[in-house]
């Protein structure tokens, strides 16, 4: 087989693992150095296909031949599609092709379970092992762990790679059992487990080699079975908590070709992936718990974001004055961001808060104007009960055509 | 009325405001224009040549805040960073602030000019040249470009502000020890492994030899384009809101993206496999191998 039809295919295959992400690496530069490739902390999206996504990194399986039967995926081993395998230095030379374009900011490698745990991590070492050392390859490099491989070889490719990642894909062992029947929660967690105590190991140790430099992400398919936000949110909080990781990510189910019964027909709205990526960004960046955002089993509003969502149900807090409230809090004010808030601080300590100003710093003023107050403005809206407030805040469904062919 | 030309030179422009605020010329009273237009308003007023006595003080950050923003390509380039400097120079800092009204159209104007060198990191495409030995015709090429060395990549790229000399730096740490070169239509760098030479004009060979490049491998690259993307999840608002479509024409996947989209939206929505795989003969693995 040609390289280029093992690309099609080995890229077809690998297009539903949503992270593409190449920021959080080390300072490294090839000025004056033999081999290529750098890295700065600073991600780079080098094209968008039109869903919107960023391509940054080569995205591609080493094979997508596989012995598990996942249902959810398209490369089970019961699904029939054409299938491929890439030798190492192919995806060496691919890598390095596209990275001399500058149509990549490095390699995203992930792979289908071939003979074994073990012998399937090795071949996906040795790609990153051949970049770094044969070819001093400093870009980015991310690859896929296998979770019931040996821990030293996670270990090894810690020491290639910028990021490894373990995808839990389903939250609940339950749900692992129905569709993912040979995947286990103990081995995926203690995969993250090796991961976290190699990053432990190498902290506050500037001599020793580095050990994934941006951390390890996971990533969860939303829709393939009847998990809700709720439980995905606390496991994400969970994970965020005991493996440090950099991010989780969410990845609406994708209807796959020859869907197996056991696995829903239609993709969830992608809004609702939407809103899990707006609720886990108050987790890791504003200090919500995800408790605050979720109590109880259910799923978020689709039709107002998460922190609007709090917003309605605390107001008591609100209106908060502009001039006088702690940073923390004006970040909880919805259409204000982190960077908006630290503006206004910046400015409060010149002189004071206008309403005008918010204009300029370009805030949704629509959403905020009812929980403020600056010095030449008091809400109207104050007392307007929480229910009216969401009926004329709330994001309305833009009118859609029905689809031709469905 | 006082006219000034800056050659659209940071340093230059930096030297005359400097002499301005020393004689503390209000920013009513100045403005800053091309040669040509220059004539137009042509005062007779005379100034003293040296500085005079006003001696300003401001802050270190103000004067990268300026460099940056003087990157930016528009309308009342310089003039507009002169009445930063004289509002900051008279104690006046929030003119540096996004909450204030000039503060805020220089930070909207610094948000440009990063995004644009963003672009330039991003959406610059290298097109490896045949090594040199291969014709009479590269070694000719290669005495046109003054350098006389022949770069391993070029690239053609477009930007919308002045960012080409401070932005092509970062290729320097990407390409390590290989030559290469961006051509513009205004300006032009060429990186020969140790030195990054940057031409205000664009010698016009340069131009040429990153316009006509030949790619014969192009072709994986945009099996990849085509192959990640998932035609289920069609989204062309926001991929147009990252990706500009002034940039499309000089991307070799620019002239994909109409039909990835327009076959997208007739049935490929229920599943993210493209046609050419759906086509294809499928294996399925017997358990237990």
């Amino acid at each position: 087989m040609q390289l280029i039809d093992k690309l099609s295919i080995l890229a077809d295959a690998a297009k539903y693992d949503a992270s593409c992400a190449s920021s959080a690496a080390p300072k490294r530069s090839s000025e004056g150095k033999s081999g290529i490739g750098s890295s700065n902390g600073m991600g780079i999206c080098h094209s968008y296909t039109p869903d919107g996504r960023c391509v940054s990194l080569l995205k591609i399986l080493l094979t997508n031949f596989c012995l598990y039967d996942c249902q959810y995926c398209v490369n089970r081993r019961s699904s029939d599609v054409p299938r491929a395998r890439f030798t190492p230095e192919e995806v060496v030379t691919l890598t390095l092709d596209f990275y001399r374009r500058n149509c990549v900011s490095g390699l995203f490698l992930s792979s289908g379970i071939i003979r074994s745990a073990d012998y399937t991590m090795e071949q996906l070492v040795r790609v990153a092992k051949l970049l770094r050392e044969e070819h001093e390859f400093r870009g980015y490099i991310h690859l896929k762990t296998i979770p019931e491989a040996d821990p030293a070889l996670i270990e090894e490719a810690g020491r290639y790679a910028d990021r490894l990642s373990v995808n839990i894909e389903l939250p609940t062992q339950l749900g692992l059992q129905t569709l993912a029947p040979e995947k286990e929660m103990g081995s995926i967690k203690q995969a993250m487990q090796t991961i976290y105590t190699g990053q432990q190991t190498v902290l506050n140790e500037p001599k020793a080699p580095r050990f994934t430099p941006a951390g390890q992400s996971t990533q969860m398919i939303v829709g393939a079975d009847e998990t809700d936000d709720s439980t995905l949110l606390h496991t994400a909080e969970s994970l965020y908590g005991d493996f440090r990781l950099k991010r989780v990510y969410y990845s609406a189910f994708s209807p796959i070709p020859n869907s197996p019964k056991s696995v829903p027909l239609a993709a969830p709205p992608l809004l609702r992936e939407h809103r899990l990526y707006q609720a886990d960004f108050l987790l890791r960046g504003y200090g919500y718990s995800a408790k605050e955002l979720l109590d109880g089993p259910g799923h978020l509003a689709l039709d107002i974001d998460p922190k609007l969502a709090w917003a309605l149900e605390h107001r008591d807090v609100f209106p908060l004055d502009l001039n006088r409230a702690e940073p923390a809090m004006i970040a909880r004010i919805p259409g204000i961001g982190i960077r908006t808030t630290k503006r206004l601080v910046e400015l409060r300590r010149q002189r004071r808060i206008r309403y005008e100003d918010l204009t300029r710093l370009r805030c949704v003023l629509a959403k905020a104007k009812p929980f403020i107050i600056t010095s030449d403005y008091h809400p109207r809206q104050a007392d307007t009960s929480s229910f009216a407030l969401r009926e004329q805040l709330r994001d309305r469904p833009q009118p859609q055509q029905m689809a031709l062919w469905a | 009325m006082i006219i000034l030309d800056c050659d659209d030179l940071f340093d230059t422009w930096r030297q005359q405001a400097r002499w301005l605020l020393s004689h503390q010329i209000d920013p009513d009273q100045v403005s800053w224009s091309v040669k040509e237009d220059a004539d137009l308003f042509a005062s007779d007023d005379h100034y003293p040549p040296h500085n005079g006595p006003f001696q300003a003080r401001v802050p270190l950050e103000l004067l990268e805040l300026l460099q940056n923003a003087a990157q930016y390509c528009g309308d009342q380039r310089w003039s507009l960073l002169y009445e930063v400097l004289w509002r900051v120079s008279h104690g006046d800092r929030t003119a540096m602030m996004a909450g204030d009204k000039l503060g805020s159209e220089v930070h909207r104007r610094l948000k440009q000019v990063s995004r644009e060198a963003h672009h330039l990191h991003a959406f610059l495409r290298f097109i490896a040249l045949p090594p040199c030995n291969v014709g009479k015709d590269l070694e000719v090429k290669a005495a046109l470009l003054e350098t006389q060395k022949l770069p391993e990549y070029v690239a053609w790229h477009e930007p919308a502000h002045d960012i080409l000399h401070s932005a092509s730096q970062h290729f320097v740490g990407r390409m390590g020890k290989h030559r290469w070169m961006i051509a513009t239509p205004k300006d032009g760098v060429f990186y020969d492994g140790e030195r990054l030479i940057h031409k205000r004009q664009c010698p016009a060979a340069w131009q040429s030899l990153a316009r006509h490049a030949d790619d014969p491998h192009g072709e994986l690259w945009l099996t990849y384009y085509s192959h990640i993307f998932n035609p289920a999840r069609l989204n062309p608002k926001v991929m147009q809101g990252h990706l500009p479509t002034r940039f499309w024409k000089n991307l070799p996947e620019g002239p994909l993206i109409p039909a990835l989209i327009s076959e997208a939206r007739t049935g490929k929505q229920r599943d993210g496999q493209a046609r050419q795989i759906a086509e294809r003969r499928g294996k399925v693995i017997r358990s237990g191998h």
